[in-house]
């Protein structure tokens, strides 16, 4: 390669079942250089980065999400698949590289085999040799080298140990594309006789590779091999190779308590109360700070540009808006922080086993388990996160509830209409609130989930065999840098998502409330400066786009006891569902000045009436049908988009909208007309 | 005909056959779940359902009625 020269770079690609160590051996090859990016199409997620130059020159580096086997199980397996194939922005990688689990080699050999079957140019990474050499065992690295007829290189992912030979191997590949690849569904027509042939040939390489590892001397592997050939009893190489299998004795005993009847469950419980209070407990004064802050900008900005069109553009309409989505970023960044710490640590697999039998009784599945959970977060990242799930309807009937998991988008909302609920002093009753609607939420998701299960032909149109194959991997200790750095991307993945459409959002939002009527007149008299300016901006308001949008909702808001103000507020809050909080700010003129922006809020709200019947507009009754209508109501446009595009059509959205609406409004209205009925306003 | 789905707890046996017509067949030969391989049942989820068995060194879960396609002797 002529240096200076301007040449497309040589593309590689990390290849490798799930917990091989493929994104470790990733970040050592490609340092701080990652970039995260989807699936052009699609969004699985998968990182692509530059080779540190210290390496190689001009060398691309793929991480490709883990796989079992080049045939697809699942919908992320499918795109993993495609991406060895051909990247729609990068092309066919010139070879892979593919990390093989010492400790699980015959496993892992199968896709080697498979790889190799479909003609491509592969080099293989052993890790988790440590694993290996502690049961006193090792690999004969050349032996495996020569069966298989590809490099071999042994590698410490953690330490970026044999790194350096690694790269002299890549130096030394020739890439001359003279083969011709085979499709990879090929292998989906092997027969089931061929696969277990294919198994029976590894187990062959294997008995002549794995020695005990005093036979393995480092710098004289000649040495070892020759011991291996005097090794002639085969009874003693199938010895080696059951040593190898003995499983994690950690793993076993921890499990024995994890997947216990009784304390299993008890555990399982724990952690999920574990993750929900943390959400609550340990973000609140993280977001006060933030929403404290945002207040602070909004009411300096004001001060600093002056009260004119460009001051409240500023404060209400782009700092109002940032300060709606960054104030939940901490819920979001502790959800992923802990989903990645148990996700890291093995439990996730033994959660998903937990609780398959029940899933699999409302047409769910184990595998359900984390999109739900991350469901507690955000329904988009939750959506995507179904792909793992083999089963067509399955996964459909995952996506179709996930909007009823309460996300932390509507955690502001119900933190302010439990604030006007109850009494400032009683802090631990907001809590029980809290708590109360996020089991009911669970508790009706688990109804409508079986209802629907009921009709799932007729609503998912799709049918499939119903499976639940998993690798319970071995427990280790959750690696806290490596989960933070992937904690800081989702986040920032979410935010960059997100955020745009909130903002975007808020300020059209802030056009709707602001304009035609600008710089209204307002009767002369003798009023005070403030007075006359919160008549000009009541007046604004009452003659803006907003209001006349809002009039021809009022009828449907009239039964929930609501009036076009919270209309517009409902309706805005489809952009994301916080933005009910920062458009009722708009709407009831909020001006923060010396409070957070949540009880200067308040405080508007306290003093707003039905201006038709001068009733009070928020009473005990209507903030219950509104939060009633929040736990339902599908109010969020990213997730019917996402739900659009992970289904393939506008049929299990559309459903889905009409549905949770329904449910949602239907529900209000019972609740604000029985509680009435029974005396409370 | 015994298969893995009705193992006792650490119960070790060898796979004799696996039944093709299962529609997880593949899926589950893929994984480990060999003719010839020794297998342990070594842990159970609640209501015994789904089953963990040692395959190959690793630990694997799979659902009763997709244990019972591996027929054991």
């Amino acid at each position: 390669m002529i240096p200076g020269k301007a040449e497309k770079p040589v593309l590689a690609a990390l290849v490798g079942q799930p917990n091989a160590g493929k994104t470790s051996l990733f970040n050592v090859l490609t340092g701080k250089s990652t970039k995260t990016v989807n699936y052009p199409g699609s969004t699985v997620e998968y990182s692509t980065g530059n080779i540190l130059t210290k390496y190689l020159q001009n060398y691309t580096l793929l991480d490709s999400p883990g796989i079992i086997s080049l045939n697809p199980g699942s919908p992320d397996e499918k795109v993993a698949v495609d991406i060895l194939y051909n990247h729609p922005k990068f092309g066919s990688p010139d070879f892979l590289i593919v990390v093989v689990d010492a400790s699980q080699l015959q496993r892992h050999l199968l896709l080697v085999k498979q790889l190799q079957m479909c003609g491509f140019r592969i080099i293989i990474a052993l890790s988790m040799l440590d694993t290996l050499i502690k049961k006193n065992l090792d690999i004969d690295t050349i032996t495996l080298s020569s069966e298989l007829d590809c490099p071999v290189v042994r590698v410490d992912t953690r330490t970026g140990k044999g790194v350096p030979e690694l790269i002299d191997i890549i130096k030394n590949l020739s890439l001359q594309n003279d083969n011709l690849l085979k499709p990879a569904t090929a292998l989906g027509d092997l027969t089931h006789a061929q696969l277990i042939g294919i198994y029976n040939e590894i187990e062959r390489v294997t008995s002549l590779v794995i020695n005990p590892a005093d036979d393995v001397e480092p710098g004289h592997p000649n040495l070892a091999r020759a011991n291996s050939q005097l090794i002639l009893l085969g009874v003693q190489r199938a010895n080696n190779y059951n040593e190898c299998k003995k499983l994690d004795a950690n793993s076993l005993r921890i499990d024995k308590y994890m997947l216990h009847p009784f304390w299993g469950l008890i555990s399982f419980m724990f952690i999920m109360a574990l993750i929900f209070s943390s959400i609550f407990w340990l973000a609140i004064p993280a977001m006060n700070i933030i929403d404290g802050l945002f207040g602070f900008l909004a009411s300096e900005s004001v001060l600093l540009i002056g009260k004119n069109i460009w001051g409240n553009f500023i404060s209400d309409g782009i700092i109002s808006g940032v300060g709606s989505v960054m104030v939940f970023v901490p819920q979001i960044f502790i959800l992923f922080f802990i989903l990645g710490l148990l996700e890291d640590s093995g439990y996730l697999a033994r959660g998903a086993m937990l609780i398959d039998k029940p899933l699999s009784k409302i047409g769910l599945n184990g595998k359900s388990f984390v999109p739900l959970l991350s469901g507690f977060a955000c329904a988009i990242p939750a959506m995507m996160a179904t792909r793992t799930i083999p089963n067509r309807k399955e996964r459909f009937l995952t996506i179709f509830i996930i909007p009823l998991m309460s996300c932390s988008a509507r955690l502001p909302v119900y933190a302010l209409l439990i604030a006007y609920l109850i009494p400032k002093d009683s802090f631990w009753l907001g809590g029980i609130v809290l708590l109360v609607i996020y089991v009911s939420s669970i508790v009706f998701s688990v109804i409508i989930a079986s209802i629907v299960n009921r009709f799932s032909n007729s609503v998912f149109k799709t049918k499939d065999n119903s499976s639940f194959i998993l690798e319970l991997p071995t427990y280790k200790m959750p690696k806290i840098k490596n989960v933070i750095s992937n904690t800081l991307n989702s986040s920032y993945i979410y935010l960059k998502k997100a955020g745009l459409t909130i903002l975007v959002f808020s300020i059209i939002l802030w056009i709707l409330t602001y304009f035609p009527n600008t710089e209204p007149s307002v009767p002369a008299g003798n009023y005070s400066i403030e007075q006359i300016e919160e008549m000009v901006a009541h007046q604004r308001l009452q003659t803006s786009y907003a209001a006349d949008l809002g009039h021809y909702i009022q009828p449907i808001m009239f039964p929930l006891g609501l009036d076009w103000r919270v209309g517009v507020a409902l309706i805005s809050a489809f952009a994301a569902r916080e933005v009910f909080v920062s458009s009722l700010a708009l709407i009831f003129k909020v001006t923060a000045d010396d409070a957070t922006l949540q009880q200067s809020i308040l405080l508007s709200m306290r003093e707003a009436k039905i201006e038709s019947t001068g009733q009070l507009l928020f009473t005990p009754a209507t903030i219950i049908g509104l939060i009633i209508f929040f736990v339902f109501a599908l109010q969020c446009m990213s997730t019917l988009a996402v739900s659009r595009q992970e289904t393939g059509s506008w049929r299990v959205p559309v459903i889905q909208l009409i549905v949770y609406s329904g449910i949602a409004y239907i529900l209000a209205f019972l609740a604000v007309n029985i509680l009435r009925s029974f005396g409370i306003n | 005909m015994k298969t893995a789905a009705n193992l006792n707890f650490g119960e070790k046996v060898v796979i004799s056959e696996i039944d093709f017509t299962h529609p997880s067949s593949k899926r589950i030969l893929e994984i480990g779940f060999t003719p010839g391989q020794e297998i342990e049942l070594v842990n159970r989820s609640l209501f015994h359902d789904p089953l963990a068995f040692s395959i190959r060194g690793s630990i694997i879960a799979l659902r009763k009625n997709e244990a019972a396609s591996i027929i054991v002797s």
